[in-house]
């Protein structure tokens, strides 16, 4: 199996610092450590489900793969080439087969612009085609995503939002893309709108061999749609393994945590079991010493507050970034 | 012992807008009983916030309640004028909105916000103003370690946009009860949180609704968080409630074809292997609807005789549902 993507000591920090201005108004900004060194690797045809709270880090790490955010360090392999230190001609030319299907379908798509406008424009951007086969080529895909053909001429308000996320998938794909980041592509969906979505994305990731980076919040849907799962905590990655070993027999406390914090239809109560987890998300301008979930974790000793564990593999293809787990525990 | 302390009968709730009459809630009935948790599930448009929404005097033009009564505690609501609500809301009823951070004002400091609802309702603050004012500000002290707000004393003058997600949902849950409501309805109360923040949340809401004895109504999409906290649950669709019971009962074996569809669409991690099958289509316009079963258009197990006037039945105890073929083997 080959290796799609492979991102080593990935970092992206935001500098809102500001020079005189800041001075002068007092207001100094910071440094946001948003993605501090994370490492991942995507095979062909697989999809990797990345998990973490809001403010983890999760969108960022998902455009700076695609270099939306341009990375602080790190490196980026993908379909074995570097893209890292490509220019931006070799980046765009690369950008053909890395799309992106962004979260909310109501600001993703430009208002002004009718659906055929939208689901083209990739082509048009890339210089391809004519304007004939662009409109054949969209009139393909929206059938493939299960869009009227007819409603082409219409403008994103009149669709709902389920049918908006469709347009937001036919634009991603119809540059055939062979890998594409899914960002909460159904967190701002109904339920039932949810699970069409869902299935249309497997169905799609199994006609055309897509690779996925699938982002959510949601444990039961990353579960559902991933074959590895990577947990995200305050910018780095603390655990990462196949889906049923991360759902069953989760190592790091803050895996733990999430997962016994999901509510379940097939429970009843409130489980006495639950690990409950105090405060919040600590910030990422100014990141704990040491393991960054020391502050919230009910285990956490001496070692914990002074030393960053390392991010070790446990068991075969099974990694965690956690003192306990390992030589030491 | 159940003494009903909220009861609707046939409400209807419509807005008049420039495409047509919106009728957002049809001939809703409910009870909530004394110290219990009835959950509301259903997607947008539903009109699950609409219908709470009456109850509380907030449905304003171009929406109006055209019929159907809301009892509290025996007094009829609908009707109530400006004043009279004032004297309820807040202090007998009150309601959590879901984005805490449009609900709460951004210009005046948590202090004031939770004294605000003090110095209008609390009848045991006694002496002047002034004096008033203080034993407030105790209070709304005490109401904020009690959501467990770290450091609440220093963090009380602080404004809403200085606290996160989840101590802003606190603040809110703190002023609803700060009165100690009979009634407290959460809408939402945990959808744009995380988690962990989530469980945290509603088991501080299920904590207090036992110290309290209070009633509570848990307004969400999510039937994992009814499953762990509600005693009872309605699904509403397009404006109706299309089934109502015991929880476990509903989930356990739903006799809507709405209600199934629901559960099977979403993904459980206790069984991943399980293929979730999405309900096709979507929720129909609430405008000029026909007199007939509202589901039809996206069931599966729709025949003619769905196109006619569909009403609650029972089917078993406590457990009612909108379909002529429930309880039918199919």
């Amino acid at each position: 199996m080959t290796d799609m993507l492979k991102v080593r000591g990935l970092v992206k920090h935001y500098d809102t610092r500001r020079g005189i201005w800041g001075k002068l108004t007092g207001n100094q900004g910071a440094l946001v450590q948003a993605v501090s060194g994370v490492d991942i690797t995507i095979q062909q045809g697989k999809t990797l489900g990345l998990i973490g709270e809001s403010g983890c880090g999760k969108s960022t790490l998902g455009r700076a793969i695609l270099r939306l955010h341009e990375p602080t360090s790190g490196t980026i392999e993908f379909d074995g080439v570097d893209i890292i230190n490509l220019d931006a001609e070799a980046m765009k030319a690369m950008r053909q087969k890395m799309q992106i299907i962004f979260q909310d379908p109501y600001a993703s798509l430009n208002p002004r612009k009718t659906v055929r406008q939208i689901i083209g424009q990739p082509l048009k951007i890339h210089g391809k085609v004519s304007d004939a086969e662009v409109d054949g080529r969209v009139q393909e895909m929206m059938e493939r995503v299960g869009l009227k053909v007819g409603q082409m001429n219409r403008y994103p308000h009149q669709f709902s939002g389920g049918q908006r996320q469709r347009i937001g998938i036919a634009r991603a794909l119809i540059l055939n893309p062979k890998f594409v980041v899914c960002d909460e592509p159904v967190s701002a969906l109904d339920v039932s709108i949810q699970a069409q979505i869902i299935e249309l994305l497997a169905e799609l990731k199994r006609d055309l061999g897509l690779t996925y980076l699938f982002i959510s919040h949601d444990i039961s849907v990353i579960g559902y749609v991933s074959e590895r799962i990577a947990v995200m905590y305050l910018g780095k990655i603390v655990e990462e393994g196949d889906t049923h070993t991360i759902l069953n027999s989760p190592m790091h406390p803050y895996t733990q945590a999430l997962l016994s914090s999901v509510p379940q239809v097939d429970r009843t109560g409130v489980t006495k079991d639950r690990i409950r987890l105090t405060g919040d998300l600590p910030s990422p301008v100014d990141p704990p010493r040491g393991c960054r979930f020391h502050t919230r974790c009910q285990y956490a000793s001496e070692i914990c507050k002074t030393d960053e564990p390392l991010y070790q593999t446990v068991s075969g293809t099974h990694s965690v970034a956690c003192h306990l787990v390992g030589n030491s525990g | 012992m159940n003494i009903p302390v909220l009861e609707i009968e046939n409400l209807k709730t419509c807005f008049d807008t420039r495409d047509g009459m919106v009728t957002a809630v049809d001939g809703v009935s409910l009870k909530v009983n004394k110290g219990e948790c009835l959950g509301i599930v259903g997607e947008s448009g539903s009109g699950k916030s609409v219908t709470f929404g009456s109850v509380m005097g907030l449905v304003k033009k171009p929406g109006f309640i055209a019929e159907g009564s809301i009892r509290f505690n025996g007094r009829e609501l609908v009707g109530l004028n400006g004043k009279e609500y004032r004297r309820l809301r807040g202090k007998e009823i009150a309601m959590t909105m879901q984005d805490a951070l449009t609900a709460l004002n951004p210009a005046y400091t948590v202090s004031n916000q939770i004294i605000e609802v003090l110095l209008a309702h609390d009848d045991a603050l006694t002496g002047s103003r002034r004096s008033k004012k203080k034993q407030a500000r105790g209070k709304a002290i005490e109401m904020m370690q009690l959501v467990g707000i770290p450091a609440a004393e220093s963090r009380l003058d602080d404004y809403p946009h200085q606290f996160s997600g989840g101590m802003r949902q606190r603040i809110m849950i703190a002023i609803a009860l700060s009165c100690k409501p009979t009634l407290l309805i959460a809408d939402e109360p945990t959808t744009a949180l995380d988690v962990t923040i989530q469980a945290q949340v509603l088991e501080l809401i299920a904590d207090i609704q036992d110290k309290l004895v209070m009633s509570v109504v848990l307004i969400t999409h999510d039937l994992g968080v009814v499953a762990e906290y509600c005693d009872r649950v309605m699904v509403m669709y397009a404006g109706q409630i299309v089934e109502s019971g015991p929880t476990r009962d509903v989930i356990d074996n739903p006799q809507h074809p709405y209600t199934q569809g629901l559960l099977n669409s979403i993904p459980r991690l206790s069984d991943l292997d399980r293929k979730i099958t999405p309900i096709e289509g979507s929720v129909p316009e609430l405008i000029g609807l026909a007199e007939e079963c509202r589901f039809m258009g996206r069931c599966l197990k729709a025949t003619d005789a769905c196109k006619t006037l569909i009403e609650m039945r029972d089917n078993g105890v406590d457990h009612q549902v909108r379909c002529i073929n429930a309880g039918m083997v199919l």
